[in-house]
């Protein structure tokens, strides 16, 4: 059990950078998601954590040791691969008790850790078969299993829902909470899928071409982006970006009608998010191109003028006809500063 | 349960290593006698020797050698001390032996002997050998068919004639053969080389010879090989045969033997060669006083005795009277012989005699033409080495080379990150280190050896340093025109032609093949696999010998199985090796079914990586069975395919046994390739291992170039 | 393939197959029935079942003694110890520089991957004569050891090839997870990636076996006793140029035969797994 402290970390390879100094301060027993689009350099920081690669710069500690230069079993952290990489030629008994193995513990002890674990995921009537004669989400459960039975200071998730078809992923998801809940153990769990983040973690780390974009809880995250990068990033259908301008107190979105009420000078960008618009009434005028329904709620695609789009969700039955004109409400709206896309006060 | 399993381990290994070691110590005698005999020849020597033994004390250790191999390990153990201290050869190479230092004197004469036994061994009036044993071709008749042998050649040509009718032959023997030719020669009046070891084959007795060879050969099957002369025997359709005692025990029928025939027009005795065999103290033996001793026993009347007895040896001491008729018709014969000239230059006639045999006997040329090119053939060869050259600035340039790669190597080493990268990967060299090492001593090391032998020129058993001689006269194509099949020029076409037909052929059976045997409706896919793999199970020099007679013009099954195949009621008589196309056919045809399991078996893998839908894809879209295969299966296969096939390229380039064994280069050479033609030059055309050692690094620079060349087009690093 | 093919392309199919079969067997039963054939001449019947059998020339090749000392049987154990040190010795130097060279780029891999293919160039012709000095000056002349070591070398860089190509395909992820369990390079090596090489380890052990097990020249040059000779070199001398005993070269090519057959049949289910699925990935 141990908190995780990374300290200006950098990664390069050559003259290509992929990490450009993080900061992180993880408690002890926190559930840490590191999400980001495809290479924004959240696996490279997991394995980098992991020791899989080496640091071109800065500090980890764990559990307030600096681990820099020590080996990945050193450190005393586990791993869900993305693949899983259960060993293809064990079967699940000995591929969850391979690390006590290659540490030569006693054999009983090997037995009595593998099958209390295989207990608590339901495994025991699996341990004597080979990987290649499970399903995906057994296998993505032994791969669990494998991490846990070492009862490492650290978890390291690399996308481990993300072979799953979409209900297993969901089954997976609430089994990953309690586990969590109930080994209270550090975890970085690295995905590209912001539900997952939403819904697992105790904080999540924004980050996009190597910089940190945002740390906080999914809440903070939600509630108050930090930029136009965490806007857009988090939340679905995701936040449309319109540029305007503010003037004594009222905002206009560029080349269309109608006022905001919202204070600030000059150029800005506005984030609306597809929850935070009423349709029906307010100051923004706009005409329906497309109604997607998901059952409980609808999606209204909206043209507001040329290249001025925007999505809002309605609740269903929704009786708005394509092609019709409505008026728009935004309720909460974010405003980002023009060029450097951060969050204005 | 670890413990044991370790112990097992070590036990195991224990055992092997003993193993692998044992022969060294398996044997400790006082002396060790090489021979090349087999059979009832080996039991009488080892009766022998252990007579002597037992009268002396000693431990006498016989240690039969392959006869393929005798020479060059006589020449490579003995000067390094690993030779025996007697070995038992014929006297044909006694004059290279000498010369290289090989041999002690032999010392007095163990007893009164037949002649020539003693002149043969005498070279620089010292006798190099005890006599044992005479050897020659004699004539050896069927005593049901015939009462009277032919006393002269034109009585044996009546005779033949008149037994020569439907089948049957009334003289059979290896016409095709320089040695089997031999007795016509000097009958005639010609010989091989003058005193002066100068070739003499254009002479008029050698086309006179030739010439009666060529009416003997009429009535004869073409080119009849050793098997087929004595199978005719055996099965009663040859009345004669010209042919040694050594063949006596195969033929299974009563045989009468008598000399051979005096020539008509010159009055003079068919004389064949004769081999002297003898036991030679060899040089830097343990104790060559006692092998002196064993020889004299050997050679003299108490070993004579034994021999003539239970090897049935012709025996060359003359107080032992031959026990049968053969015996004696033997040691008439051998009385009436050449001895086989212990001159070394002798062997560079050999070659373009045998050619122009064959292409006389095949009627492609005439026999003064063919003798003009023999002598021009046997006169090159026999040319002297290049001059000595001075080895200095080849050592300078050396030098310079290695200071050059040095620095190369220091300069790249300069920049920190090489080094830096070098230090983390440190433990990496470790892992190949074993296997580089391995590498390096025990293949670059022998290789380069051997390649620096090309600037030497090895004559007679001397060497000289010539720096590139070789190379100039190997690529400038010096010393034939560069359409003769002995230029490097023409055996390279072939080469090409070898390789890249093999090739070809390999990959289209191999992947056709392997399409059909994927198809999931084949039954017993297994069996199938199984059965089409066994070419490549079988060792290949086993499959190239057996091939080699199947091919045979007249034994072999293949003219059979044509003659079925095109309903003739009757065997084809092609000859496979007269031509360049049939024994090109005949090489390909061997090589092709040694080589296509590998290449089957290399797709069989690749397709399994290849999903079908991909070419249902292509089925849905209209693309016909041929369409789906080029541009969906095909470009697919290539990746795993391309590898492969380099190196089969780089395998066949290099495939001595299936040309050695199979055609031997015939007709004339011509489908000799570049790595059997190097052997030629190593170890049949008067060990001019110099000459070949630039053709192997010839041969080597070819297949650097063309691995390059093969990753350029193939647009990436293949191998 | 949910449709069935039309009745007259299996049948062509397995015709085919039939034909190409025994095309490729008739020599191999050629031997067969050269071996049981009484006569030591070679035949020029090209039916196969014809005359008289005999198992005698088995017996002959079998029945060979030294002075009281089974020849044949010292030369089989020669043989195979040979191909088996070879084999084993050609495994150990080819598994652990094909995985470095799959695995880390290190400098000079590349050249080193190369080096390995050039080694393959070599025209083996011209060193015999090297080697017999090289091996003298070792003192591993006349000793099974010496000549395992000559031939593992001349297998390693097939061996290399084949099983680089191979390790290419195991998931590095694999080796990391072994990493993260606390295994040591060693370790992983040992208990992770080799059980899984065992088709490529199975092919080119094989292959290295056999390069032993079929070798004459060398071994013929290299060892100097009989009792020390490997089996092809005593096979050749049946057919060497004293005269050809047809009868019982075929025997002893069987004989000499039967173990590589043998293990080809008992290891073909691993030779198209293990020969290519490396190369397919490139």
């Amino acid at each position: 059990m141990a908190g995780v402290t990374l300290n200006g970390l950098y990664k390069r390879y050559g003259s290509t950078s992929v990490l450009e100094g993080i900061d992180l301060d993880v408690e002890d027993g926190e559930y840490i998601v590191l999400v980001g689009p495809s290479g924004c350099g959240k696996s490279t920081l997991l394995r980098c954590i992991a020791g899989l690669e080496e640091i071109t710069a800065g500090t980890l500690e764990i559990g307030g040791r600096r681990v820099n230069d020590l080996s990945p079993r050193a450190r005393n952290v586990a791993m869900v691969f993305q693949s899983y990489a259960l060993y293809p030629h064990m079967t699940v008994r000995r591929n969850m008790g391979f690390a006590l193995e290659v540490a030569r513990r006693p054999k009983a002890e090997i037995r009595e850790a593998v099958e209390d674990v295989a207990a608590m995921l339901d495994l025991v009537p699996l341990l004597d078969r080979l990987p290649g004669q499970l399903s995906g989400g057994q296998r993505q459960r032994v791969a669990m299993g494998r991490a846990i039975v070492r009862r490492p200071d650290v978890f390291l998730f690399d996308e481990p829902l993300s072979n799953l078809d979409a209900s297993l992923r969901h089954h997976m998801r609430v089994e990953l909470k309690h586990l969590h809940r109930r080994l209270q153990t550090t975890v970085f769990h690295v995905t590209h899928d912001q539900v997952e983040a939403l819904t697992l973690a105790d904080r999540i780390v924004v980050l996009h071409q190597g910089v940190v974009q945002q740390v906080g809880t999914p809440r903070e995250l939600f509630d108050r982006p930090a930029n136009t990068f965490v806007g857009t990033f988090i939340g679905s259908p995701s936040m449309a970006l319109l540029p305007a301008v503010g003037a004594g107190g009222t905002v206009r979105i560029d080349g269309l009608e109608g006022e905001l009420e919202l204070p600030g000078e000059g150029a800005m960008t506005l984030g609306l998010r597809p929850t935070d618009i009423e349709v029906g009434r307010g100051p923004l005028r706009g005409q329906i191109e497309v109604i997607e329904s998901l059952g409980a709620e609808a999606l209204l695609h909206l043209d507001l003028g040329p290249d001025r789009k925007l999505v809002a969700q309605v609740p269903e039955p929704c009786q708005a006809q394509p092609g019709e004109v409505v008026s728009l409400l935004p309720r909460v709206v974010h405003r980002f500063h023009a060029e450097t896309g951060e969050r204005l006060p | 349960m670890k413990a044991r399993r370790a112990l097992q381990a070590l036990l195991l290994c224990g055992v092997v290593v003993a193993c692998l070691l044992a022969p060294t110590w398996a044997h400790a005698a006082d002396l060790t006698v090489w021979h090349a005999y087999r059979g009832a020849e080996e039991a009488a020597l080892r009766e022998a020797v252990d007579r002597f033994a037992e009268g002396r004390g000693h431990r006498v250790r016989l240690v039969s050698v392959s006869f393929g191999v005798y020479d060059s390990k006589l020449e490579t153990a003995i000067p390094r001390g690993n030779g025996p201290d007697l070995f038992i050869a014929a006297q044909g190479n006694l004059g290279k032996w000498r010369r290289m230092g090989l041999l002690v004197p032999a010392g007095d004469v163990s007893g009164e002997h037949r002649d020539p036994a003693i002149e043969a061994l005498t070279e620089g009036g010292e006798l190099w050998g005890q006599p044992l044993a005479f050897k020659s071709l004699m004539l050896i008749y069927d005593p049901e068919v015939i009462d009277t042998p032919p006393r002269t050649t034109d009585e044996l040509l009546a005779l033949s004639a008149a037994l020569t009718e439907d089948g049957r032959y009334g003289l059979v023997y290896e016409a095709g053969t320089p040695f089997y030719h031999a007795p016509w020669m000097h009958g005639f009046g010609g010989a091989a080389i003058d005193e002066m070891g100068e070739p003499t084959l254009d002479t008029r007795a050698q086309v006179d010879a030739l010439t009666f060879a060529a009416e003997l050969a009429a009535l004869m099957p073409t080119a009849p090989s050793a098997d087929r002369v004595s199978s005719l025997y055996t099965e009663g359709r040859a009345a004669m045969i010209i042919d040694g005692p050594w063949r006596v025990a195969d033929l299974g029928r009563r045989v009468a033997a008598a000399p051979l025939p005096l020539v008509s027009p010159t009055g003079e005795p068919a004389r064949p060669y004769l081999t002297v065999e003898a036991a030679f103290v060899a040089a830097r033996g343990q104790d060559p006083e006692a092998a002196a001793e064993l020889a004299s026993f050997l050679s003299g009347v108490d070993g004579a005795q034994i021999r003539q007895e239970v090897g049935r040896q012709a025996v060359t001491a003359s107080r032992v009277v031959p026990s049968d008729p053969i015996l004696q018709v033997q040691l008439d014969q051998a009385a009436r012989s050449e001895p086989l000239p212990t001159d070394p230059e002798v062997q560079s006639a050999w070659e373009g005699l045998a050619r122009a045999l064959r292409q006389v006997l095949r009627g492609t040329v005439l026999p003064d033409r063919a003798m003009a090119a023999a002598q021009q053939h046997a006169t090159v060869l026999r040319r002297p080495p290049p001059p000595p050259a001075n080895p200095w600035p080849y050592g300078i340039v050396l030098a310079l080379l290695a200071l050059a790669g040095l620095g190369a190597l220091g300069y790249r080493l300069r920049d920190p990150d090489l080094r830096r990268r070098m230090l983390v990967h440190a433990p990496d060299y470790l892992w190949i280190a074993p296997a580089g090492l391995a590498m390096v001593v025990l293949v670059v090391v022998p290789f380069l050896t051997g390649a620096a032998v090309a600037l030497f020129a090895h004559h007679q058993g001397e060497w000289s340093f010539v720096g590139l001689a070789h190379f100039i006269d190997i690529l400038l194509a010096r010393d034939w025109p560069i359409t003769s099949p002995m230029s490097f020029g023409f055996t390279l076409v072939v080469t090409v032609l070898w390789t890249v037909s093999n090739v070809t052929l390999h990959v289209v059976i191999g992947v056709a093949l392997a399409m059909l045997l994927r198809e999931p409706w084949v039954g017993l896919r297994g069996v199938w696999r199984a059965l089409l793999i066994l070419p490549w199970a079988v060792p290949n020099y086993i499959t190239a010998l057996i091939w080699r007679s199947l091919f045979d013009a007249q034994v072999g099954a293949i003219n059979a199985i044509l003659g079925l195949l095109l309903l003739r009621g009757e065997a084809l008589q092609i000859d496979w090796f007269s031509s360049f196309a049939t024994g090109f056919a005949a090489n390909l045809t061997t090589n092709t079914w040694l080589g296509f399991p590998f290449m089957m078996v290399v797709t069989l893998g690749a397709l399994q990586s290849i999903p079908r839908d991909l070419e249902e894809a292509a089925e849905v879209d209209g693309a016909g069975a041929w369409q789906r295969f080029r541009h969906v299966t095909w470009p697919m296969l290539m990746p795993a395919l391309l590898p492969a096939m380099i190196l089969g390229s780089v395998w066949t380039f290099n495939m001595f046994n299936v040309i050695y064994l199979v055609s031997a280069g015939e007709p004339d050479g011509s489908t000799e390739i570049l790595i059997s033609e190097a052997y030629r030059w190593a170890f049949s055309r008067g060990n001019r291992y110099g000459y070949a050692a630039a053709y192997a690094v010839l041969i080597f620079l070819v297949l650097l170039f063309y691995s390059r060349l093969a990753n350029r087009l193939a647009g990436r690093k293949v191998l | 393939m949910a449709r069935s093919p039309s009745t007259l392309r299996v049948v062509l199919t397995h015709l085919a197959l039939v034909v190409i079969t025994l095309l490729a067997l008739y020599p191999v039963l050629w031997v067969v029935r050269m071996a049981l054939s009484p006569s030591q001449q070679f035949s020029s019947d090209p039916t196969l079942l014809s005359g008289r059998l005999t198992l005698q020339n088995f017996v002959d090749v079998i029945w060979t003694f030294d002075g009281g000392y089974w020849l044949f049987g010292a030369q089989l154990f020669n043989s195979l110890v040979v191909a088996t040190a070879t084999a084993g010795v050609g495994l150990v130097l080819a598994t652990s520089a094909g995985y470095a060279l799959s695995r880390w780029a290190f400098p000079g891999r590349d050249a080193g991957m190369s080096a390995f293919l050039v080694t393959q160039m070599f025209p083996g012709v011209v060193m015999a004569i090297p080697l017999y000095i090289l091996l003298d000056t070792l003192g591993l002349l006349d000793s099974l050891l010496g000549l395992a070591l000559v031939y593992a070398t001349t297998a390693v860089p097939f061996s290399v090839w084949t099983l680089k190509g191979y390790f290419d395909t195991i998931p590095v992820a694999l080796e990391e997870a072994a990493l993260l369990d606390g295994a040591s390079r060693w370790t992983t090596f040992t208990k992770v990636i080799l059980p899984l090489a065992r088709p490529a380890l199975a092919v080119t052990g094989l292959f290295s076996f056999m390069t032993a097990w079929n070798e004459y020249i060398l071994a013929a040059t290299l060892l100097g006793d009989p009792r020390a000779y490997t089996l092809p070199v005593v096979l050749q001398s049946y057919v060497d140029d004293y005269g050809a005993s047809w009868g019982h070269f075929a025997a002893g090519a069987i004989l000499v035969s039967i173990p590589v057959v043998a293990l080809f049949f008992a290891l073909q289910r691993y030779f198209v797994e293990g020969l290519t699925s490396g190369a397919v990935k490139g």
